[in-house]
């Protein structure tokens, strides 16, 4: 009999006998369904909050604001002049009217709703192509805002958070702003904030200036000229970069240390369970002893009986992770979280085969301190076992 | 009790290699849940500390800077006890990588915020040396300083009056670091706190005579929310407007916003306890099934029911309460790791300290695993006849 099928074989006989040891098996299933259902569920925030703020349909878009390295939409850098001064730069799309697919954008804290953190609600002030650059945007109930009137549209996801509805009404520095509309944008981050005319709510807030400009590129291929033309403009001083690349930097910035911290308790909780398979392997062999030594004693290798073990750890984890991940995503894809704005958790499939991998190399190395002694037992003095 | 350790000593380590993996298993299991322990506790710690007679002022829109004139105004408001200003500026130390924010408060502070644990001598050291500062322990040993070392900071273009955006400090002393959500009011992660004066001497001209937010005290907690009120009524139309928040409510607000690590931190050390559970009712129900006979042969002895009983959960409860233990002590070393992590993140989370509640519950813990571990053996025990067992049947 070849190698290969007697690892087949014995790999078979293995399996076949999990039946007789069923709870030492489910220790294992049970024990890698945690690893992967904690390393999953975490990490679901991770993947959700990168879909709700990095889009690859912004894939042609460009920021544009004031100072170094960081954007802060709180930011007041940008006066009207300079905005109209991007607005003139080369390579930005223009809407069927000719005008420029750019906006000049801010956000603002308003005071906090009781019960809420403050800094929770916001308002964004867009332009008149705000709308344009965000093809997905759709008025779900009541009307849109009207430009330079006092009114405000708040998105699906603020929406359900805070209890907001059309007819309420939030207080803004000149007292209080109806919501006429409540909109969804595709799940974007902007469903999370209220939104208004730029200008009206700037004079509402008696300070003037926006904090970026966002720009549509005719295609990719315009952003450099796009970029040289503004920054190396005297009068402006500004940063541009695209927004998929800001939004990407951001998100490694805002997740860095939740993403730390998964795959640290992840680790924890598969030392753990890493220690509970060695063990639980060590007793599997100490039970298929006699098993064993009868397959090695009848001409079967080392080498298959080594393999079977692992393959029966690999398994097991196996089994354990797609249970694991199965349960993060029933329990948490698609719920809603609000982290600095609405987002679902995303059991995504890179995190089942994250979670399939992390098991398996987990019950691998666990199983294999016990998979060579099963290789090493002396076919007579296992045969003497009872 | 005592004559069964021996018995339950030999059970527990029948098997040297697989009682010692068992252990390594369950300690590691027990310091995550030590760990997701302290996490949840240090937000209760945090909030429990955050009092609720202490206001906390900003300017409610698009937010600048408050004018100090407003501290007289609100300390005339009724409930209002005391009025003190804070300013923060910051940016780095030698380069990027090094950043660093000043906590300039007054003298008003010392009875709006008195939880701030500095000294009367500490106070008057500050009063008399404008460019003093004061560290929080940790903040000191992150920069390795002692008192008397000079620090400098850089705050960017047209931070300071002369443009060059330096402030040059002393250390004076260090400070314990103060109770409470360490960012409560949307403050700098790490406390160092400096002499307002020199914020208003040495800082740019539009910020002079402005503070960064207010804290107030009030005479007694029942009435935070309604002074709140008044003092958002006061500055509706101001410019700046105000809004106000008692501290607990605050630091409650903060810990429910962003990732909420408390609930988290009970998932994943309620799955953590799965685990252990399966396992460790693994161990005991393998342990009594391969010594029915023994089992028996102590029923024909004499040993009754509540004996047998007895030695199971002790055979149990020795490996968990022991695992709970280290997993305890190694906890400590994660909560530091997991401290760190916070730091470096943007992530707002309170102080993690080492606290014997986590022992308290990991050990609590154990002892629940221990019990409903027991629970299928010992009702295959008591279905099991006692000569069949000794006959190996």
């Amino acid at each position: 009999m070849s190698g290969l099928r007697q690892t087949a074989a014995v790999c078979l006989i293995g399996i076949g006998t999990l039946r007789e040891r069923h709870a030492t098996a489910l220790v294992i299933v049970v024990g890698m369904a945690c690893v992967v259902g904690v390393l999953t569920s975490m990490l679901s925030v991770t993947a959700g909050f990168a879909r709700a703020f990095v889009r690859p349909e912004d894939a042609t878009l460009a920021m544009v604001w004031r100072g170094e390295g960081s954007r802060f939409d709180q930011a007041r850098g940008l006066q009207p002049d300079a905005v109209a001064t991007i607005m003139d730069a080369p390579g930005i799309a223009r809407s069927p009217d000719g005008a420029p697919l750019a906006d000049g954008e801010f956000l603002m804290w308003i005071p906090p709703i009781e019960g809420f953190a403050a800094g929770s609600l916001q308002v964004r002030g867009v332009g008149p192509a705000g709308i344009a650059l965000r093809p997905a945007f759709r008025i779900v109930a009541g009307h849109m805002f009207r430009a330079g009137a006092r009114e405000l549209v708040v998105g699906v996801g603020a929406a359900r958070k805070f209890g907001l509805t059309v007819g309420s009404e939030v207080r803004l520095r000149d007292g209080p702003w109806p919501i006429v509309g409540i909109f969804s944008c595709g799940a974007d981050i902007i469903e999370s904030y209220l939104v208004g005319d730029a200008i009206t709510v700037m004079a509402a807030r008696r300070r003037a200036g926006f904090a970026e400009v966002i720009a549509q590129l005719a295609d990719a291929g315009a952003y450099p000229g796009f970029r040289r033309w503004l920054m190396e403009n005297p009068a402006l001083s500004v940063y541009v970069e695209r927004k998929t690349d800001y939004d990407l930097r951001e998100l490694g910035i805002n997740t860095s240390f939740f993403t730390r911290m998964s795959y640290v308790i992840g680790a924890i909780i598969a030392l753990g369970a890493l220690f509970g398979v060695v063990k639980i392997m060590y007793a599997a062999v100490r039970a298929r002893t006699r098993e064993i030594g009868t397959l090695r004693a009848i001409g079967f290798g080392a080498t298959p009986v080594v393999v079977s073990v692992l393959a029966e750890a690999a398994l097991l984890g196996a089994i354990g992770a797609l249970l694991g991940a199965a349960i993060a995503w029933l329990m948490f894809n698609g719920r809603e979280m609000w982290v600095w704005g609405a987002f679902r958790l995303r059991v995504a499939p890179s995190l089942w085969m994250l979670g399939l991998v992390w098991a398996v190399v987990s019950s691998l190395l666990g199983g294999l301190l016990p998979a060579l002694r099963a290789g090493r037992l002396p076919p007579v003095e296992a045969l003497r076992v009872e | 009790m005592l004559r069964f350790i021996p018995l339950v000593w030999a059970g527990v380590w029948r098997n040297k290699s697989e009682s010692a993996l068992m252990l390594l298993a369950l300690s590691v299991g027990f310091t995550l849940f030590g760990t997701m322990i302290a996490v949840n506790a240090a937000y209760e710690q945090a909030i429990d500390d955050a009092k609720m007679d202490r206001l906390v002022v900003a300017c409610a829109f698009d937010c600048g800077s408050i004018p100090l004139g407003y501290r007289e105004q609100l300390g005339r408001i009724p409930h209002v006890t005391a009025v003190g200003a804070v300013v923060w500026i910051g940016e780095h130390e030698q380069d990027a990588q090094h950043p660093i924010t000043i906590t300039f408060v007054d003298e008003g502070i010392r009875s709006a915020w008195p939880e701030l644990p500095m000294s009367p001598a500490d106070w008057r050291a500050l009063d008399v040396t404008q460019t003093g500062i004061f560290l929080t322990r940790k903040a000191a040993a992150r920069r390795n300083v002692r008192v008397g070392d000079a620090l400098t900071m850089y705050s960017g273009p047209q931070g300071t009056l002369d443009g060059t955006g330096i402030y040059h400090f002393t250390v004076l002393g260090f400070i314990p670091d103060p109770p409470g959500w360490r960012s409560a009011g949307g403050g700098p992660s790490e406390i160092i706190i400096g002499n307002l004066r020199y914020a208003q001497n040495w800082g740019p001209p539009d910020e002079r005579d402005r503070a960064s937010i207010l804290r107030v005290a009030v005479d007694r907690p029942e009435n935070a929310r309604g002074v709140c009120r008044e003092i958002e009524a006061w500055y509706t139309n101001a410019s700046p407007a105000l809004y106000c928040l008692p501290a607990r409510a605050d630091a409650q607000e903060t810990a429910e916003a962003n990732i909420n690590m408390r609930q988290i931190s009970l998932g994943i050390g309620a799955a953590g306890l799965f685990m252990i559970l399966f396992l460790c009712a693994n161990g005991i129900a393998e342990s009594v099934r391969e010594r029915l006979r023994e089992f028996g042969v102590l029923e024909a002895m004499g040993y009754r029911e509540g004996h047998i009983a007895t030695l199971v959960i002790l055979e149990a409860a020795i490996p968990t309460l022991l695992a709970a233990f280290i997993g305890g002590v190694m906890a400590s070393g994660v909560d530091a790791l997991v401290a760190h992590l916070a730091l470096t993140g943007v992530i707002e989370m309170p102080e993690m300290r080492s606290s014997l509640v986590a022992f308290g519950w990991a050990l609590a813990a154990a002892l629940l695993i221990a019990l409903l571990s027991a629970v299928a053996p010992l009702y295959r025990l008591r279905h099991s006849e006692v000569a069949a067992v000794v006959a190996g049947l």
